[in-house]
């Protein structure tokens, strides 16, 4: 159809008034407007508003481009780019971490060639991608202010050159002259390495080799070379058992390989809608341990009684299968009893084990396996570990003569600390060659003549078999900082081979692991492919066992002769999760980190029940009484701690403090307990002092003994259930006040603000405290991959320990053995947040994603946030902790250097240019009068969604990983979009009767949410439900 | 003013020979020749006090906030006390130049000028401490809504803090305008007695050259009214938004809608003490009984049993309120408060505050000079508890026990504390040497009617028409006063 114009009054004038009123309402067209191409380059029609607007702007860029200085760049380009690293991306390589016998497979991250967080490796089949503490601590490690920067000769710097003259000619003629040459050693995993020691040994035929574990396994390796014919650990499966009995062993937190342990025990422990069945974990324990603390049923008995309780236990299973019984142990405890009911019930696919380190003990142990039929089952020989291989009596017998030893050379072990008489050997290695391989300042560095300095592991070749036929691998991460050579190619070197290590590695793979696996076709594939892996499974061995369990009645006589010298008081030493055998005992972080148990940091003390309350202290000062304690002819004194759950007539003092040499007095606090194990610590003296004394415990315990008036029932903090009432109804004991959690969401949580709205992610944290074992290597990984600050004992006693992620603790129950529950506390991102409406300034906020975030540079530091935090995760910069601030700290150090007061905040070496290689660029490092917390890992989230940007793809569920969630050996965390409703974390809020949010009731709306609970309780363990929570 | 007034009820100035040009005389002689002894002895301890107060500031500016004994859990304690505190006592000056002047009370005349300049003093002491409690002072201008190149990146509106900043930096504004705009004639009456050029010269200034004109008199009467109204919501709502700092929290103690009513009253209550003791030294250093009488102090001290007694009953609704709302946080923080480790604190804050005050009703002890300073000394103990118990107790163990923690202050925390009381003593010291401490030409404007003298002529029919008439032409009271203040000191 035509168009036909219609108008109304004189043609076209209406028009051009309206074009006229235009033009003048928009001035002249410029040329941003109009396009820029248009009007300049096809026209070229510059006006004089255009012409003045350049000339000013050229005028002007010239000035300044010619007159201001631009300021000096000191960073150095690569010349020559290595194509696998773009700056700001991070590259992962495999390791492991094998201190001792401990081992960790680990992924490194690195940026711009620096390694700066160690995580677990999904790979691997030992550790299966967990981490613990320490494994994820050792990264500090590397940038240690307490590193060997060269090799010393007679404490004074040397070059290697003299150092392998000296050593090589005084060695030799040792060893024409028949003299003894020892190399003492932790337990050593590596095939190479023992491969590099024999080698040694060919070129001097008088070394030998002693493993030693300075907390030793001997009894262990022993009691299975009586029993079975193999010095070995076998192959535990705490996956297979539905009923798990520990006689003391601390196998989650410190007992032989706790990741693998807390990995498998964990995958028979998860309930779901569809899996209803959980393994029973029984655990009869002196000192109170982290495994101890997540056991369905733990038995207090003194550490005298471990031995009886085994014995009892051992004679109801051989009554039950028409066996011998051994002697009495004249030790009645009704529970054993009936788990010795329990333990045949399930015989076959149970499993017993001891931390005990007497021969006798562990004889019982597998004699009670043996009868339950648990070998084959439960405990498999198929891939024995050889992660603890330390002999007894091989380093007892050293000791006594060390006046024969002509020669000693000392790798991955600190003896001088932790032998019991170390002073001695101390002084007697000034009497002879003595070479230590040390990575750091310890003690027996101190007293050798020679030190060689050693490669930190992120910056070595190496392998380790951690299980027969499981070969991992490490590889360096960083070329070597520091003047060092790793001890297996000074051996080496000093043994007249003068291949480079990693050669002299790949050779030996060649010729031995090559033909023990058949995965791989040629030798380049296996190794490229180990590398990139971390791991290799060979074939595994053939292993001739003879069981042997004839003696069993010597065995208990024996054992029970062992506990003949108790008196009254018995001590135990243990070790702390996290501390260990004090290797570490110089990393700020480990130092830091709360001990599961007694959320105390720094130190040791010692620790009783709360059964007297003479001992207690109280608990607002943070002030314990100190006590001497007498063994033997030692005698030492510590503050006391309380710990509920440790029982009567006992007290626990742990391994790894009282550090004498390393590289700040600031890691030397506590007492070193290792001169105790000759002394007969069943009958000990403590007396109080009227001394008191503060410890840096970051959680200290209150009686909850206010229950309410009448109101809601509990604090709606935890909330835990059994097996029983689980089956019966998923929802079990998730309750809000009167109402269950799902009518409490429906009927009570109402409001008459509009929320946030989340167009696009909306992300969420699950943490299944039915997982959460506490081990708290999350805690460390969190502080790796945000930069959280160190802020030392005095400042932690005061309350401002910088975590972003703890783990709180709460027993419930009886005071004397109650139940433990570990909840990982982080920011709950709350959608209805506290803190976000009280900041005057707006610096925390909330995302169009969920995450409540903080702008530090937008902070002024009021705190009101952190008051008003309900779950009190906010962390303020009370100094400068981490030498951000817009002060310069040289600025004080240097003016201020003799007025204590005036000078900054000694940060313990976190604040070197060394130790800040470890930082991680992708987050802020937070200057001092701001507040911290956790962000979520906000720079995973981004990188994640980046990521799925490049690659055009919609991001994946479980693309971004938190740190705490890649540490976890148990998988406790769950972080995902809850947009995304296909995504774990969308499924089990949405549909999970267990999921919970903590302290719900006043409307925070929090992002982190909660499983509840389940313990698999059996009617004697007299259950009590959490409204009774007495205190924390 | 100078209204019909009942002979027999008491007498405001007192002294059987006071006249208009010896009340000038009593009160400018104070800013004139050498201090007294006493003055002196005040006046260096107090500024040895207030520099340690400014070490204090400079130290924790220095090293950071980690020298407070502040932690995890506690991210308040002796600051924000302390700023609270202050702020309340800042109240009884504008309660009294304001509220009291709209409501005629006569009374209000000897000590209005002291307590104004006592609000001054103690608002600028409380100012400090949210200032410096900042763990980055030097981003402090972060809170005010600043044009600025940062986006859209503004203060948020939703905090009380926020809000604070206001309503404290507006109630300075005004309390400073009024003060201020007060002490003009009388700078003028210090300038004409003034015997140096120099102080002539300076006063002159001060006085913004005020020759007392009737316009000027005029104009003058109207700005204290328009000011007294403009002060009298701001009694209210400075002390209400000081509460919302900790109303609007989730923190179980501070959750309360009973706050507002409740810090004013408390406000009033400490300020009315504050005044108090300041009085009972100033009367005492410059001899100003005839001005500051017992009259003063038992009206003062019905205030102040009066608010104590609002606060005691603020004190167990709050408990009451606890115990009805079922609601666990609550019941415990309560409990915690009354019989947890901070007991002392509290049992410290209802002795002092709810207590004590009552000996007030015995009229002996209300005239008493002695028990008035002794208990305007408890009575400021008390508030300062007061603050402390709400703000500690209720952090240190809310919601999760795992975070439950003990305050314990550093030196420095009571260094600041000790140290702003200098300043404030320090300014108040060297108002009442160079500023008439009382304000005349107001004291002069119920001379006629509240005078012992003009009293006691009141009982002579003769005088008493005589001095009834003469004041009762001037429509405005401070007219009459002005009017003699030229006439005394032209003789």
């Amino acid at each position: 159809m035509k168009e036909t114009k219609y108008w109304k009054g004189l043609p076209g004038t209406e028009d051009q008034i309206a074009n006229q009123t235009d033009n003048n309402e928009f001035g002249e067209i410029t040329p941003e407007l109009s396009g820029i191409t248009e009007s300049i380059s096809t026209t070229a029609n510059t006006g004089r508003r255009d012409f003045l607007k350049m000339l000013g702007f050229s005028v002007t860029a010239a000035t300044i481009a010619a007159s201001c200085k631009m300021p000096v760049k000191k960073s150095i380009p690569y010349v020559f780019k290595p194509e696998e690293i773009i700056p700001g991306m991070a590259n992962y390589y495999s390791s492991a971490y094998v201190n001792g016998g401990d081992f960790v497979s680990v992924l490194v991250k690195t940026r711009e060639g620096r390694p700066i967080l160690a995580e677990g490796n999904k790979m691997s089949t030992i550790t299966q991608g967990g981490m613990h503490a320490q494994a994820v601590a050792s990264v500090l490690n590397l940038y240690s202010l307490g590193r060997f920067q060269k090799p010393m000769i007679d404490g004074k710097a040397s070059t290697w050159k003299a150092v392998d003259t000296k050593v090589s000619t005084e060695l030799a003629a040792i060893s024409g002259a028949g003299g003894r040459i020892v190399i003492l050693t932790g337990t050593i995993i590596s095939p190479t390495t023992k491969k590099a020691i024999a080698d040694f040994k060919t070129k001097y035929p008088t070394a030998e080799h002693i493993q030693y574990d300075a907390i030793s396994y001997s009894g262990l390796l022993d009691a299975n070379q009586k029993t079975f014919g193999l010095r070995a650990i076998p192959n535990y499966r705490f996956d297979a058992a539905s009923l798990i009995l520990s006689f003391g062993a601390d196998f989650m937190g410190t007992w032989i390989s706790p990741v693998e342990f807390a990995a498998d025990y964990i995958k028979n422990r998860k309930v779901s809608p569809e899996v209803t069945t959980m393994s029973r974990h029984i655990q009869v324990e002196s000192m109170t341990t982290l495994t101890g603390s997540n056991a369905d049923k733990k038995i207090p008995v003194k550490p005298s009684d471990e031995v009886n309780a085994v014995i009892n236990v051992y004679n109801a299973i051989a009554t039950k299968a028409g066996q011998a019984t051994v002697v009495n142990s004249g030790f009645s405890n009704k529970d054993l009893d009936a788990v010795a009911e329990e333990l045949w019930a399930a015989r076959g696919k149970s499993l017993v084990v001891s931390g005990s380190n007497n021969t006798d003990v562990q004889c019982l142990i597998n004699g009670i396996n043996n009868m339950l039929g648990n070998y084959g089952t439960t405990i498999l020989w198929d891939r024995p570990s050889y992660q603890k291989q330390g002999d007894d009596k091989a380093v007892a017998s050293l000791v006594a003569n060390m006046g024969s030893v002509k020669a000693i050379l000392m790798a991955e072990c600190n003896p001088v600390y932790s032998l019991a008489d170390g002073a001695k050997f101390g002084e007697a290695l000034g009497k002879t060659l003595s070479i230590y391989f040390g990575e750091r300042k310890n003690e027996t560095a101190d007293k050798s003549k020679v030190v060689a300095a050693t490669n930190h592991y992120l910056e070595n070749w190496g392998d380790a078999e951690p299980k027969a036929g499981i070969i991992a691998t490490q590889q360096p991460t960083i070329s070597r900082l520091f003047d060092t050579r790793s001890y297996q190619e000074s051996l080496l070197v000093w043994a007249g081979i003068n291949t480079p290590y990693d050669e002299y590695m790949r050779a030996n793979w060649d010729s031995t692991i090559m033909p023990m696996q058949t995965k791989y076709n040629t030798s380049l594939l296996l190794w490229d492919n180990t590398i990139h892996d971390g791991e290799i499974i060979c074939n595994a061995p053939v292993l001739t066992i003879t069981p042997n369990f004839a003696d069993m009645a010597a065995c208990a006589t024996s054992a029970k002769n062992s506990i003949a010298s108790r008196g009254a008081i018995e001590l135990k030493l243990y070790e702390k999760v996290g501390i260990g055998n004090g290797s570490n005992t110089d990393n700020p972080w480990l130092l830091e980190l709360p001990d599961p148990l007694t959320k105390c940091t720094w130190e040791n003390y010692l620790v009783t029940g709360v059964s007297d309350e003479k001992f207690f202290h109280n608990p607002d000062h943070k002030e314990f009484k100190i006590a001497q304690v007498t063994v033997g002819s030692k005698s030492f004194k510590l503050p006391v701690y309380c710990l509920p759950g440790v029982p009567a007539g006992m007290f626990a003092v742990a391994y790894g403090f009282g550090r004498t040499v390393s590289a700040n007095k600031e890691f030397q606090y506590g007492v070193n307990v290792y001169n105790l194990l000759k002394e007969n610590t069943l009958n000990v003296k403590v007396e109080l002092t009227n001394e008191v004394a503060p410890l840096g415990c970051t959680q200290i315990h209150h009686l909850l003994t206010h229950k309410g008036l009448g109101g809601y029932k509990t604090r709606h903090i935890i909330k835990e259930t059994t097996l029983d009432a689980y089956k019966k109804d998923q929802a079990s004991e998730n309750v809000i006040g009167e109402h269950s959690r799902k009518d409490w969401i429906k009927e009570e949580l109402v409001t008459l603000y509009p929320g946030h709205t989340y167009p696009g992610h909306h992300w969420k944290m699950v943490i299944d405290l039915n997982s959460c074992i506490g081990c708290a290597a999350c805690v460390v990984a969190c502080t790796a991959e945000n930069n959280v600050s160190v802020v030392g004992r005095d400042q932690v006693i005061r309350a401002r320990e910088m975590h972003w992620l703890r783990i709180d603790k709460y027993y419930t129950g009886d005071q004397n053995n109650p139940q433990v529950t570990f909840q990982p506390m982080l920011c709950q991102h709350c959608d209805n947040a506290p803190c976000e409406n009280v900041c005057p300034v707006a610096a925390t906020n909330h995302s169009t994603e969920g995450i409540n975030q903080m702008a530090y540079n937008r902070c002024i530091g009021t705190r009101y946030c952190a008051n008003n935090c309900p779950y009190k995760v906010r962390r303020f910069n009370w100094y400068d902790y981490a030498d951000a601030d817009s002060f310069d700290k040289k600025y004080y150090t240097e003016n201020f250097e003799n007025i204590k007061e005036l000078k900054g905040l000694d940060t313990i070496g976190m604040q070197e240019p060394l130790t800040r290689m470890l930082i991680n660029p992708d987050v802020t490092v937070r200057s001092r009068g701001v507040i911290e917390k956790c962000s979520m890992c906000a720079q995973r989230v981004q990188a994640g969604k980046l990521e799925a940007k490049r690659a055009g793809e919609v991001l994946k569920d479980g693309a971004i990983r938190t740190a705490c969630q890649n540490a976890c050996p148990t998988n406790a965390i769950q972080f995902g979009d809850y947009n995304n409703k296909e995504s774990v974390v969308a499924k089990l809020v949405d549909h999970d009767e267990r999921i919970f949010g903590v302290i719900e009731e006043i409307h925070t709306l929090p992002n982190v949410l909660y499983m509840t609970k389940v313990r698999n309780k059996q009617k004697i363990d007299d259950f009590s439900f959490p409204e009774n929570l007495l205190f924390s | 003013m100078s209204t019909y007034e009942s002979p027999i009820r008491e007498a405001l100035i007192k002294g059987e020979d006071t006249n208009y040009s010896k009340i000038t005389d009593d009160i400018v002689r104070n800013t004139e020749g050498t201090p007294p002894m006493a003055w002196m002895i005040a006046f260096a301890l107090a500024s040895a006090t207030a520099l340690f107060g400014v070490f204090c500031l400079f130290y924790t500016v220095w090293k950071g906030i980690g020298v407070w004994g502040l932690n995890k859990t506690v991210d308040w304690a002796w600051d924000i006390t302390n700023f609270v505190w202050w702020i309340g006592i800042g109240h009884a000056g504008t309660l009294i130049s304001a509220v009291l002047l709209l409501f005629r009370q006569k009374w209000r005349t000897g000590i209005n000028r002291a307590a104004e300049a006592m609000t001054i003093f103690a608002v600028i002491c409380a100012g400090l401490f949210p200032i410096f409690h900042m763990g980055r002072v030097w981003m402090a201008f972060f809170i005010f809504p600043y044009p600025n190149t940062r986006g859209p990146l503004w203060v948020n509106f939703n905090s009380p803090l926020l809000w604070d900043v206001f309503a404290i930096s507006t109630y300075f504004t005004v309390s400073l305008l009024f003060w201020y705009s007060g002490l003009m004639p009388d700078f003028a009456t210090i300038r004409d007695r003034a015997k140096t050029a120099r102080r002539k010269m300076i006063y002159n200034i001060l006085s913004f050259g005020w020759v007392g004109t009737a316009k000027q008199w005029q104009r003058f009467e109207s700005l204290s009214l328009v000011l007294a109204g403009l002060s009298t919501p701001l009694v209210l709502s400075v002390h209400t938004i000081v509460s919302f700092d900790f109303a609007t929290s989730v923190v179980p103690g501070w959750h309360t809608t009973i706050f507002p009513p409740y810090f004013v009253a408390g406000a009033i209550f400490s300020g009315f003490a504050m005044v108090q003791t300041l009085m009972l030294i100033t009367r005492k250093i410059f001899n100003l009984q005839n001005y500051i009488t017992t009259a003063h102090l038992e009206s003062m001290n019905k205030v102040i049993v009066l608010t104590g007694s609002i606060v005691g009953v603020a004190y167990i609704t709050e408990l009451v309120i606890a115990w009805y709302s079922g609601y666990l946080y609550e019941q415990y923080a309560f409990y915690n408060r009354a019989l947890g480790p901070y007991k002392w604190a509290y049992i410290s804050m209802m002795t002092c505050n709810v207590i004590s005050p009552q000996v007030f009703w015995f009229k002996k002890i209300r005239r008493s000079v002695f028990y008035s300073f002794l208990l305007s000394i408890f009575v400021n103990i008390g508030m300062w508890f007061e603050r402390f118990v709400i703000i500690v107790t209720s952090l240190h163990r809310d919601f999760l026990p795992s975070s439950w923690n003990y305050f314990t202050p550093t030196w420095v925390d009571a260094g600041l504390y000790v140290g702003t009381i200098g300043i404030f003593f320090t300014l108040f010291l060297l108002f009442a040497r160079t500023f008439p401490v009382i304000a005349i030409a107001e004291v002069k404007s119920i001379f006629s009617s509240s005078a012992e003298t003009a009293k006691s002529k009141m009982s002579d029919p003769q005088d008493f028409s005589d001095v009834h008439s003469h004041s009762h032409d001037s429509g405005h009271g401070a007219h009459a006063a002005v009017h003699h203040d030229k006439n005394f000191n032209e003789q």
